[in-house]
């Protein structure tokens, strides 16, 4: 027998003895896996943001197989990919409007300077050390905590001003919890009117610090219709349940352009614009 | 205490400047038309209004009382009308609420309560409480209160009680003076203090820097069973872990109290407050200041009713000579900037200070070189360095691990770091991201 | 007897390091050592691995190859062994100890492309006869000895790296550009235990 014939042979000989013990150990200690995860797992976004609360999408598509999550949580998906995770697990889908964030403020440092700040340039550490550089105790102070917790490049630091752009958004919410002044909120995609100032301070004392505050004028409130504008103390608020249309904010004339409209307000339309 | 006091590890020797202030006797500051008081003058809960505006008062009369254990009551500095209850810059920079009081020039006194000049058989129970009514809080800085420093939890035994005299912090001199000045009120203070707690002596540790100070208080420290310990000189001698290091020896456990080593520490102006309250009956309205810096004209130190916008005095010294870069509420170590000039003196505001344009300079934080000087300088004996590299990092959790709990925010690390990091900062970031996870966890 | 097998021990740990001398593994090297835990969970799964590899090959070797004069076959051979032993130690890891498992996850199977296991016994294989190596329990020990050797070298990178998170990069030099260096250094350092043995 020719040396061919025992190498071929050997080496087949191994091969199958160590296919069938891997065989018998595979039957042994078998481990049952849901494939529908992996499935699951490839239609989700995969961009392990954990706007879900679970942390990342692997362990996501787990939940949503074990049915202790519905794929509507994942903030991120468009409808379209839910309506298919939904119906390759063949559950309903619940409709889901896409919510993008919204810093209410409007006052870059060109309005707003009040004081030299020469300490760490971070939102979370400055407002430790009296609250930065700007002068409203309420505004964004723009160093950009929330941009660099924006895993999509959304949020944008314009003359430290932290400005949404709402195409961009995809409504993960991970920039809500980093801002130390809760000037970050949610809201349904679909509503462009906003007021750009959260502070509930007197309009005068407002102004003199701030020429883009909302000073409460109520101009906006006679424009729209009842009640889709909220007078809360010295400041108003768009009613997101009963939201106005776009037009308002040309109709209202802001005196002091706080209100505006988030896409405009990305663009930077309303720069320099205040009386 | 005769043995020789322990040198605590660590600490810095930063230029003092009392000399500016040092010999200059406390002024009473004369009566202003407006008092700005800031409601939340204490750690802790914020005390509950009990007046509103347009009310009258009178010197002494309650403003807000406690609304808990760890809270104090407000008194009103002096006589007139509640003018408006309103926002004031507060001294972090926030807006706080304030209560302004519109002076009507009688500075009428209503008493509060009664003096207590038997208290050597009083009851500390009522004498603890006393020091609550009075509303009285850590002067020294921190403004945590009294009565509560006062009843350690009955498992645990307090034997030495501290006096708070190094005043460590350079330019202030405050408390030096109220040494000089007020010697007897202090035993007095120290006297009651350990009645309250069940002791029979005290130790006052004092800087030798001050050594008339050591001196006066030592010629009437007799009287009440006092000692006076003189400290070396090195910042921060006046923090509390350190301060009962150097006379006891003992070493205060990371997360753990002075209690836990049976120590109690008071400030020299809380224990002079603790005096007037129970044998004047006399609540915390005012409190000495030192006004201070190269570009005040007359620096000097200033009895200050509560509520004193600093603009008022800066005017008291006499102004500015010429325009500062920097004001400060404390010491330039843990004092605090302030952008406004409307932010008004609390109870534990122990100096105004003004730096002047040629004494700062404007730093951009470098890489950390890995020196070591802040290891080295650090009283608390943790890693500045690494911690800091952490925090900027966003590694709270390996700032945790490497005990950035036990920071008492001295600033000596801020002090020594060649590369300008703003090392304190830092690890105030930590410690409240730290306790962030810590509330959301329970 | 005693002072060869002290050769070998001290040899493979620290003087002829798998990574650091040999530069054999470098992969999961690099790949793994980012965090201190998992570097620990790769060391152990590799020095199992290399472990049994050893002893299984070179029992393949003395009582197969060698006497059938098939050691052209060796390289194949091995390989084939390697993989079906990962493989097992996957599939029973994973029933045993799921979070093993899952803290492992790649790595695992990453073992079987591990060229320091395969350098390893094709080392063994082709040791002297007549030293203490080329017998199977010799090939066990040195196997064992050059998984410790990888496993200190992987848990030094990995607590090495672990520090350069919180250091202050040139940009040129961020990510991999710096590891690569600090892993230079180590071998640098490494060069310290020649001529021990």
């Amino acid at each position: 027998m020719s040396i061919a014939w025992i190498a071929i042979i050997s080496t087949g000989v191994i091969g199958i003895v160590l296919g069938v013990v891997i065989g018998i150990v595979a039957k042994v200690f078998a481990v049952e896996i849901d494939e529908r995860i992996e499935k699951v797992e490839e239609l989700l976004p995969g961009a392990n943001c954990g706007g879900c609360g679970y942390a990342g999408c692997a362990d996501f598509a787990k939940a949503v197989v074990a049915e202790k999550a519905t794929p509507g949580q994942c903030p991120v998906c468009a409808p379209v990919d839910i309506t298919n995770i939904a119906d390759y697990l063949g559950i309903v889908a619940e409709e889901k409007e896409k919510r993008v964030a919204v810093v209410r403020c409007s006052g870059d440092a060109s309005h707003t300077e009040r004081s030299l700040y020469n300490g760490i340039r971070d939102c979370r550490s400055a407002v430790l050390v009296a609250g930065g550089a700007k002068g409203c105790d309420h505004g964004c102070i723009g160093f950009g905590s929330c941009a660099e917790a924006c895993p999509f490049g959304a949020i944008e630091i314009r003359d430290a001003l932290a400005v949404v752009h709402p195409d961009l958004c995809v409504g993960c919410e991970n920039c809500v919890a980093t801002c130390p002044k809760n000037l970050i909120i949610m809201v349904p995609a679909s509503i462009e009117t906003h007021v750009y100032c959260n502070s509930p301070e007197k309009g005068a004392a407002k102004r003199t610090y701030c020429k883009t505050a909302c000073i409460a004028c109520r101009k906006c409130v006679k424009v729209s219709e009842e009640g889709q504008m909220e007078v809360d103390g010295f400041l108003v608020r768009t009613n997101y349940e009963n939201p106005p249309p776009p037009e308002v904010v040309e109709a209202a004339a802001c005196p002091t352009t706080a209100l505006r409209n988030a896409s405009l307000h990305a663009a930077g339309a309303y720069e320099g614009v205040s009386k | 205490m005769s043995d020789k006091p322990r040198k605590f590890k660590g600490g810095v020797h930063p230029n003092d400047s009392k000399a500016l202030s040092a010999s200059k006797p406390i002024q009473q500051a004369p009566l202003l038309e407006s008092y700005k008081v800031i409601m939340h003058q204490n750690i802790g809960a914020p005390p509950e209004l009990v007046v509103k505006k347009g009310d009258t008062v009178k010197k002494g009369t309650l403003l807000a009382k406690a609304s808990g254990f760890v809270s104090v009551p407000l008194h009103a500095p002096t006589s007139g009308t509640i003018k408006s209850i309103d926002k004031c810059p507060g001294p972090t920079g926030i807006s706080v609420p304030a209560i302004e009081i519109a002076a009507d020039g009688e500075d009428a006194w209503e008493s509060p309560f009664e003096p207590i000049a038997d208290w050597m058989n009083a009851d500390p129970a009522g004498l603890r409480q006393r020091i609550c009514d009075a509303g009285i809080v850590g002067m020294g800085g921190a403004g945590f209160p009294t009565h509560v420093k006062l009843s350690p939890p009955e498992d645990k035994t307090i034997d030495t009680l501290i006096l708070n005299g190094a005043e460590c912090e350079p330019y202030l001199t405050a408390d030096h003076r109220l040494m000089l000045e007020h010697a007897e009120e202090v035993v007095l203070g120290a006297a009651i203090s350990a009645r309250i707690l069940g002791l029979k002596s005290a130790v006052i540790g004092i800087e030798e820097n001050k050594p008339d100070a050591i001196e006066k208080l030592e010629s009437v420290a007799g009287k009440y069973n006092i000692t006076v310990q003189s400290l070396p000189v090195n910042y921060p001698q006046g923090a509390e872990r350190q301060l009962i290091y150097a006379i006891t020896g003992r070493e205060v456990p990371i997360g753990k109290l002075p209690m836990d080593v049976g120590c109690v520490v008071q400030n020299i102006a809380t224990v002079i407050a603790i005096a007037e309250a129970v044998v004047k009956g006399l609540p915390s309205i005012e409190r000495v200041a030192t006004v201070t810096g190269k570009p005040v004209v007359n620096p000097g130190n200033w009895r200050l009713r509560i509520g004193t916008p600093v603009a008022k005095v800066l005017e008291l010294a006499g102004g500015i000579s010429e325009q500062p870069a920097k004001l400060l509420l404390g010491g330039p170590m843990m004092g605090i900037a302030q952008s406004s000039l409307d932010v008004t003196v609390m109870k534990n505001t122990s100096g105004v200070l003004l730096i002047a344009a040629d004494e700062v300079s404007l730093y951009t934080s470098e890489p950390c070189i890995r020196c070591g000087r802040c290891v080295d300088c650090c009283p608390m004996q943790i890693l500045p360095a690494t911690i800091s590299q952490a925090v900027e990092n966003k590694r709270f959790d390996w700032a945790e691990k490497l005990n950035v709990m036990a920071c008492i925010e001295c600033g000596s690390c801020s002090y020594v770091c060649p590369s300008h990091r703003p090392l304190n900062q830092h690890f105030k970031r930590a410690k409240v991201e730290i306790q962030a996870g810590l509330r959301k966890k329970s | 007897m005693l002072s060869e097998f002290l050769v070998i021990t001290v040899g493979a740990i620290l003087v002829n390091n798998f990574v650091l001398a040999k530069f054999l593994g470098i992969c999961p090297f690099l790949g793994v050592s980012k965090k201190l835990d998992t570097a620990l969970g790769m060391s152990g799964a590799v020095i199992f691995v290399m472990t049994l590899a050893s002893l299984v090959v070179s029992l393949i070797n003395k009582f197969l190859l060698v006497p059938m004069k098939l050691e052209f076959l060796q390289t194949l051979v091995f390989i084939v062994v390697i993989a079906s032993l990962v493989q097992l130690v996957e599939i029973m890891l994973q029933k045993l100890s799921a979070k093993l498992y899952e803290s492992l996850g790649i790595f695992l199977p990453l073992i079987t492309t591990n060229c320091a296991v395969l350098g390893c016994v094709v080392l063994n294989a082709k040791a002297a006869p007549d030293s203490i190596q080329s017998t199977w329990y010799g090939a066990t020990i040195y196997g064992f000895c050059s998984a410790i050797g990888f496993a200190l070298a992987l848990i030094l990178f990995s607590s090495l790296r672990e520090k350069l998170d919180l250091a202050t990069v040139p940009k040129a030099f961020e990510g991999t550009a710096i590891s690569l260096v600090t892993a230079g250094i180590l071998a640098m350092a490494f060069m310290g235990f020649s001529g021990l043995v």
